[in-house]
């Protein structure tokens, strides 16, 4: 009995531990400014990714993972290994897909909105993304974490993006998880894992 | 004056094959009696399982990839939501034999004919139940004939495993889209194409292997 409820209070003042705070003004800017200092540091960017689709119907959540990589100042990789093969590349205004071996290319050049989702993503990883022209942004703290929230203001982003969620470590102020919420009760959270930073990457990576 | 005769004898004849090759689905079978007066589907029809397909469309020359994800919510409808591989909704239905409900779609792909094109070939490729009115048979497979309003579905099963392997919709005098199934196990399918044959569209499903 006496463990039970020392099982029973551990169990809930772990969950308080767990809990988001707000974070406080001087808190938010001295965060803003570690973030910043480390993103500029960031010349290359490869990390694991493990990407959750939650639907609230479903019984598991749809699992699948692969590796990303970045180079300055808008080469993006985003590599699907399991439980399939497919690759997208961001470059030169354009969209490399290799779906299995099978390749196409969209040229984004002009597009608004797909120039903003490359931002996006590039902004996502890297942490850099506190625009507050584009987002109303939030910030909390929780044990060894932070947390940047971001609602689209642009009408058509919010349409497919309810909000971002970006969660730091809070010892090396990189992004670990990813969380797009969509605007139904469902999200994509993207786990990130074994990250290398300003490791030698060549431009031919981004070819697919 | 013979050679435009023989012209017009060979147009005639092209007719005639084209008219024929127009016809019934099942021509080329030999009537049988009927063996079963229903058959179920497994493919579909266990509401614990999340069935979830790496999905590769293409439409008039046009390539469109993504996730099909399909899960039975009661006795009578599905859920089918279709994602990017980012995992961004582009359409969310439910479906059952006689009830139909759009939850979302995103304006790029909210078009009345492909809605309806989509509902005909997702409610065909969840359907659990058929009632059979004419049994047909080949060298390989026992077809069976079950009515759908004004159209009919040809059901071939496997006469070697007992698998359902294809499902031909089709009017009258015309094939409309097939569906065909590969299972290793009888109780999913691994693959399953749907193929148009008066419009351009084809669809392709994978389904994740589970690790």
């Amino acid at each position: 009995m006496k463990t039970n409820i020392a099982l029973l209070i551990l169990f809930i003042s772990g969950n308080l531990f767990a809990q988001e705070q707000k974070m406080t003004d001087a808190e938010i800017s001295n965060f803003k400014q570690e973030v910043n200092v480390t993103a500029k540091k960031i010349k290359t960017l490869s990390t694991d990714f493990i990407q959750y689709k939650h639907l609230d119907f479903l019984a598991k959540d749809i699992e699948t993972s692969g590796k990303m990589i970045f180079k300055e100042p808008a080469l993006l990789q985003w590599q699907y290994k399991k439980p399939y093969n497919y690759s997208i590349v961001f470059k030169n205004g354009k969209i490399l897909i290799n779906d299995e071996g099978k390749k196409s290319a969209v040229d984004i050049g002009n597009s608004k909105i797909f120039g903003r989702i490359n931002k996006l993503i590039i902004g996502s990883v890297s942490g850099n993304m506190f625009d507050d022209k584009e987002f109303a942004i939030s910030y909390f703290k929780s044990k060894g974490q932070n947390i940047a929230k971001f609602i689209p203001k642009d009408a058509a982003l919010k349409k497919y993006i309810k909000q971002i969620e970006l969660t730091f470590d809070k010892e090396e102020a990189t992004v670990v998880q990813v969380k797009l919420l969509e605007s139904s009760e469902d999200y994509t959270r993207i786990v990130l894992k074994n990250k290398v930073i300003n490791a030698k990457i060549d431009d031919s990576v981004f070819t697919n | 004056m013979q050679k435009s005769t023989i012209q017009y004898l060979l147009i005639n004849c092209f007719l005639a094959i084209a008219l024929i090759s127009c016809g019934s689905v099942t021509k080329n079978y030999t009537p049988k009696k009927l063996d079963k007066t229903s058959y179920e589907v497994p493919y579909f029809s266990d509401s614990n399982t999340d069935y979830v397909y790496k999905t590769n469309i293409s439409v008039y020359g046009n390539e469109l990839s993504g996730i099909f994800i399909a899960k039975k919510i009661n006795d009578t409808v599905h859920r089918v939501v279709f994602t990017t591989e980012f995992g961004n909704k582009l359409l969310d239905f439910e479906i059952s034999d006689n009830s139909f409900k759009v939850n979302s779609i995103v304006s790029e792909l909210d078009r009345k004919i492909l809605i309806n094109t989509l509902r005909d070939d997702f409610r065909l490729l969840l359907k659990k139940e058929y009632l059979i009115q004419e049994q047909f048979e080949s060298e390989s497979d026992n077809i069976y004939k079950a009515a759908d309003g004004n159209r009919a579905n040809y059901l071939f099963i496997s006469k070697k495993n007992q698998k359902l392997q294809k499902v031909v919709h089709s009017s009258a005098t015309k094939e409309k889209f097939t569906l065909t199934f590969s299972s290793e196990n009888n109780i999913f399918a691994e693959k399953i194409t749907i193929v148009h044959q008066n419009i351009k569209l084809k669809i392709e499903l994978n389904y994740f292997k589970s690790e």
